[in-house]
């Protein structure tokens, strides 16, 4: 097992490499220029062109990309070109929101789609089964920023129980930190749950109708035990999976959620720092959504092993 | 009792039940907090480096003036106790106001402020004049310092106390010495509030707390003039990009006070008795159709006019204000109604009923033969969005083809400053909009200029408006700069630098629980406390 851990974290390497290669190279050849940016709307073309020497953009490719790389390896992400804060400091600065507000989403997420889908799968063809199942095309469709600004209006605004935005930290108390997190944690929750809870029925069914549960229902076992015990723990795998690829699914809606709700997190430096151009950070942040994204893979493929035990790596 | 407050006391109370400990409040007990949304992302601090309007705007908290503007447009005294100017008009003497400090606890001296001068003047247009003709700038004393120029400069005071950015904001000497094209690492100034650069998360929040050796001058403030007394101990900038959030942060009394909120959102806003809606700057903005002289079709000057009889300031100014007439005015000019220099001389192809067939006729003088007009138009800027899809209109119904580029404002950015064809990463003309503090006068007005290659994007050429421009800065009166001024906006009219599509003012929006919030071309916040 550890050996199996070893080798997945030696193949991380050749794949942030790949990825490494891949945003630097987009953002040389996508349209825009950080130096206007920074000049401003009153720059000479000579002002430009000195912030542009200044921030070393002149230099070609190859030499940017290879410098960039020796640094990378050594654990430096740079600066950015606009605030000239290193981008590791920036990253830190917003992690936490991002973490919290991930967290609380997927706990969420779990707690009620889990069941949902289970319920679902086990009343199938009900009403309550197509209700669930209603909910979950809602979630598919409806915008996360929809959801935000109606949860914003209602919860906030009209009923005055929760805060419109912001983010405070969990040192300054628990509820002044989850009172900031519920309502965006309900928008980026929805699509999530909506997923979870239909992946989870499917599989639910599938194994609701295998031998062995038609068996323990014969034993005599109570409906309870049947679903959780036996039953979810079967299904498992494939739920466990897809709240994994939801993870992704979770970074991207972030970075909606975080500008409906104003919190000060990672997917709102990501669109900030696009939309300057500030490719120090821009390329600091996807290198490191890609490293998260590959020890949550890991995680995933490691909870395997507890949930079934035929699985040995 | 709302809601809130008692969810939050049970929660409290189970907190503190289950970790021992009330939570550390972030502020002092007692302080006195202004939340204040500003209109962009405040993504770096260094005044002369950045030169977007943000920055200045919070710089002026930091960073103190050796002049300030006033409401008349006049530079009047700040940093400064007093100025002498030799009968000649070459030798300037100032002397600093005695008790000034930096908020590292150094004095402020003459040798910070030549520094200071020297790294503004690299960057600032009027600096690069005054740079041009300096002979001597030097501390005479730990007061005082003397600037002797090769020939008289009578808008030095102007140019010291200007709002058009860069401003002659005053650093220490270390922190001045910095390359201009580089950004400072140290936010020390000595300006009513210091910079908090521990709470600074770029995007999303910036902190000022009171600087308590500030010394106000002894008078009332005047926007940037006058005494600067900030009633508050901490001014939070409370970045939020979605307009919806910050209003309804508003509404719930989550933030104080909201510079530029969406004209759509107002009518929302005005409804509610806890918040003030007001006009914003009312020196306001002109908007700009901005056209590429060096390319055709609008190379040949017919091509141009054609564009200027069929476009309405109205059509472009609702596009951009909705249905608000108090919000909007049409100008026959390229400088700000309302200033002392204002003109409409040679406004009339902006007046009166568009004539579409005689832009036609022009086009065909002018020998168009249908190349298209790429129109490089930036959608996340709400008014230049709408702008954009007024002008498509306007040149297709003048028999145009039209290219259209829907894009973003860095891109923007970036085609505008090349000089290849349109078809060729080039452009036929974007939107853009100039603060009405920058169009009262030639002063920093370099849309205005006709210098061809060295022009401002679009690099219109006219020796005529470039003579004028120049005779403007020496003029002695305010009758010749008036006279000046008119022949300049005629001349340009006739060469149509850039089409103005009308004037156009923003609100501000605050709680009713803020008193004093004033208006001007920065949001001031010497003038508000709390009710």
């Amino acid at each position: 097992m550890l050996g199996y851990i070893v080798r997945r974290v030696l193949a991380t390497i050749p794949v942030m490499a790949i990825v490494a290669l891949f945003v630097f190279s987009l953002l040389y050849i996508a349209p825009g220029d950080p130096a206007v940016v920074i000049a401003g709307d009153q720059a000479s073309l000579e002002d430009i062109e000195r912030i542009r020497k200044g921030l070393g953009l002149d230099r070609p490719f190859l030499v940017r990309f290879a410098e960039w790389s020796l640094h990378v390896v050594r654990g430096d992400l740079g600066k950015s070109m606009f605030t000239g804060l290193p981008v590791t400091e920036l990253i830190g600065q917003r992690i936490e929101p991002t973490l919290s507000l991930m967290v609380v989403t997927l706990i969420l997420a779990v707690v009620v789609a889990v069941p949902m889908g289970v319920v679902a799968a086990w009343r199938a063809g009900s009403w309550l089964d197509r209700g669930f199942m209603a909910f979950a095309v809602a979630g598919f469709s409806v915008p996360v920023f929809v959801v935000g600004y109606l949860l914003a209006y209602v919860f906030a605004l009209e009923l005055d129980w929760l805060p419109v935005q912001g983010y405070t930290p969990l040192s300054r108390g628990l509820w002044p930190w989850l009172e900031n997190l519920i309502l965006p944690s309900i928008a980026l929750g929805f699509v999530y749950i909506a997923l979870i809870a239909r992946i989870t029925r499917a599989t639910m069914l599938e194994v609701l109708s295998q031998d062995y549960i038609r068996t323990a229902r014969a034993k005599g076992l109570g409906e309870r035990a049947i679903l959780f015990l036996h039953a979810l723990k079967n299904a498992a795998v494939p739920i466990v999976t897809v709240i994994g690829i939801g993870v992704a699914l979770l970074i991207g809606g972030a970075v909606v959620t975080e500008s409906v709700f104003a919190i000060p997190g990672l997917g709102r430096l990501t669109i900030d720092a696009i939309v300057r151009r500030d490719y120090p950070v821009i390329q600091g942040i996807v290198l490191m959504f890609s490293f998260v994204y590959v020890l949550v893979n890991l995680m995933v493929d490691l909870i395997y092993t507890a949930l079934d035990p035929r699985i040995r790596y | 009792m709302d809601r809130r407050t008692v969810l939050k006391g049970i929660t409290a109370a189970g907190t503190l039940a289950a970790t021992g400990k009330l939570a550390a409040p972030a502020v002092a007990q007692g302080a006195k907090v202004l939340k204040f949304v500003p209109q962009a992302n405040l993504a770096n601090f260094d005044p002369i480096w950045g030169t977007q309007y943000v920055v200045r705007n919070a710089s002026q908290l930091v960073w103190d003036t050796l002049y300030g503007m006033d409401s008349g447009l006049q530079a009047k005294r700040q940093m400064v106790e007093s100025e002498e100017v030799s009968a000649d008009g070459l030798t300037w003497t100032f002397k600093l106001r005695d008790g000034l400090k930096f908020h590292d606890g150094e004095k402020v001296l003459a040798k910070d402020v030549v520094a200071s001068i020297g790294r503004w003047e690299v960057r600032d247009a009027m600096g690069q004049m005054l740079k041009a003709i300096q002979k001597e700038l030097v501390a005479v004393d730990d007061r005082t310092f003397k600037w002797v120029l090769s020939k008289p400069y009578p808008k030095i005071l102007l140019a010291l106390g200007k709002v058009g950015t860069p401003c002659c904001f005053i650093m220490p000497e270390r922190i001045a010495k910095t390359d201009p094209f580089k950004q400072i690492e140290e936010y020390v100034g000595s300006g009513p509030m210091k910079f908090v650069r521990a709470d600074w998360k770029p995007g999303a929040l910036a902190a000022f707390e009171k600087f308590k050796d500030y010394v106000p001058r002894n008078e009332p403030s005047n926007w940037w003039s006058g005494g600067k007394a900030v009633s508050f101990d901490r001014i939070e900038w409370v970045i939020m990009p979605d307009p919806a959030t910050a209003s309804a942060a508003l509404q719930n009394g989550e933030i104080d006070w909201w510079e530029a909120p969406l004209t759509d959102l107002v009518p929302v806003l005005k409804r509610n008795r806890n918040i003030k809606v007001d006009i914003a700057d009312p020196l306001g903005n002109i908007g700009s159709f901005r056209l590429n002289h060096m390319h055709p079709p609008f190379n040949n000057i017919k091509a141009r006019q054609a564009v200027q009889a069929a476009l309405s300031q109205e059509d472009y100014m609702r596009a951009v204000v909705g249905s608000d007439d108090k919000l909007w005015k049409p100008i026959p000019s390229f400088f700000t109604p309302g200033t002392p220099l204002y003109t409409e001389a040679g406004g009339e192809p902006l007046k009166g009923k568009r004539d579409y067939e005689l832009a036609k006729k022009l086009l065909q003088e002018a020998g168009y033969s249908g190349q298209p007009v790429t129109c490089v138009v930036a959608q996340d800027q709400a008014p230049l969005k709408a702008m954009g899809e007024i002008t498509a209109d306007l040149l297709k119904k003048i028999g145009m083809t039209v290219d259209f580029v829907a894009t973003d404002w860095g891109t923007v950015g970036q085609r505008r400053a090349s000089k290849n064809l349109p078809g060729q990463g080039g452009w036929g003309m974007f939107h853009t909009w100039h603060a009405g503090s920058d169009c009262a006068s030639p002063v920093g007005y370099i849309a205005l200029r006709a210098s061809g290659e060295k022009a401002w994007f679009g690099w219109p050429d006219n020796a005529e408006i470039e003579k004028d421009i120049a005779a403007w800065y020496d003029a002695k009166s305010i009758d010749e700069e008036k006279a000046i001024v008119g022949r300049i906006n005629k001349a340009s009219m006739e060469h149509v630098t850039y089409i103005p599509t009308g004037f156009y003012y923003g609100y501000q929006a605050w709680r009713t629980s803020l008193d004093g919030v004033g208006n001007g071309p920065l949001p001031w916040f010497w003038g508000p406390k709390k009710a």
